[in-house]
């Protein structure tokens, strides 16, 4: 059983008919006023429709909306990380980060110690020939000896030339 | 595997591989040095294996077919500043490392005969760079000086 602000919703809306709309109606104390009221629901209403209804956007007005709506959700606080969330006082330096950062030190530390250490062994894959600073025959027993140097660069071997020492007997061979 | 888990690991392999990959910090350098009678033979015998290495270069250089160590030695040299003798029955070569330079150690020799020294020289010898002197002619060979960083 509806009641009366039902029926008068419903009739203001034209939803009523036949036997029901008349019934109605004939319990109307003012059909003149009611249809008056009626009327202006009407024109209320489209009025309504007319101006609230959504703006259709532009392409340009959807794509801003569009870039302004993604950078407020990653500005949002909601977007961080669950744990950052979860731990709002934590700071950069975790456990795990402090010990990868630990290992990462002293690895840079061992490869420089490393390189250093190779620049600095002197007889480590030299690039150098062995050099003669200088010479110095006797001049009593070889006075007119003579000292050369050659570098036969392709055996990488320095060689130190002498003529004119004092020739030997062979028995200076021996062991 | 976690973060915590793969860290230790990681940390004790590239230790391990770094002390593994790193010289010996002082370079413990073992210097050869020998006394070489050249000499052409009809029967040449086989070349001592400490010249092997340079065997090629002293048949081509000084001309002769067989070389025969007389006197030789070996000295590990883990300060630079060590010295030794090398002898024969009749010669001497004392060297006297005087330090590390760039490269080398810096080496002073003298030839001795007896007690008479025939020659003296110094010398910065490389790892790479064997030294070779010519010595006095003996008999119808030559005596030859040699040093390299074995």
């Amino acid at each position: 059983m509806k009641t009366f602000e039902e029926k008068w919703t419903a009739w203001l809306d034209g939803q009523l008919s036949g036997r029901e709309l008349s019934e109605f109606e004939a319990s109307l104390p003012d059909k003149a006023a009611a249809e008056a009221e009626k009327a202006d629901a009407r024109k209320l209403g489209e009025l309504l429709k007319r101006e609230l209804s959504a703006r259709t956007l532009t392409n340009e007005e959807f794509f801003s909306h569009q870039l302004l709506e993604r950078i407020a959700r990653l500005r949002s606080p909601r977007r961080r990380p669950a744990r950052q969330a979860r731990e709002p006082g934590s700071t950069w330096w975790t456990i795990p980060r402090l010990l990868w950062t630990g290992v990462a030190s002293l690895a840079v530390f061992l490869v420089f110690t490393v390189l250093v250490v190779r620049e600095k062994n002197p007889a480590d894959e030299s690039p150098y020939l062995t050099q003669i600073l200088n010479a110095r025959v006797d001049p009593v027993t070889s006075p007119n000896a003579t000292v050369s140097i050659f570098e036969v660069k392709k055996d990488r071997i320095t060689v130190l030339w002498t003529e004119g020492l004092q020739s030997l007997p062979a028995d200076y061979a021996a062991k | 595997m976690n973060v915590m888990g793969r860290a230790p690991a990681f940390l004790i392999s590239f230790v391990a591989l770094a002390i593994g990959a790193t010289p010996d910090l002082r370079g413990a350098e073992t210097v050869w040095s020998g006394l070489v009678i050249a000499e052409n033979v009809a029967q040449p015998k086989a070349v001592p294996p400490e010249l092997t290495r340079i065997e090629g270069m002293l048949r081509e250089f000084f001309g002769y077919n067989q070389f025969q160590v007389i006197g030789q030695s070996q000295k590990t040299l883990k300060t630079g500043q060590e010295d030794w003798l090398t002898t024969s029955k009749f010669f001497g070569l004392h060297v006297d490392a005087r330090g590390e330079s760039e490269g080398g150690y810096v080496l002073n020799l003298k030839l001795y005969k007896e007690k008479e020294v025939l020659l003296e020289t110094d010398a910065k010898l490389s790892k790479r760079s064997p030294l070779v002197i010519k010595g006095p002619q003996v008999g119808s060979g030559q005596l030859l000086l040699v040093l390299m960083v074995q």
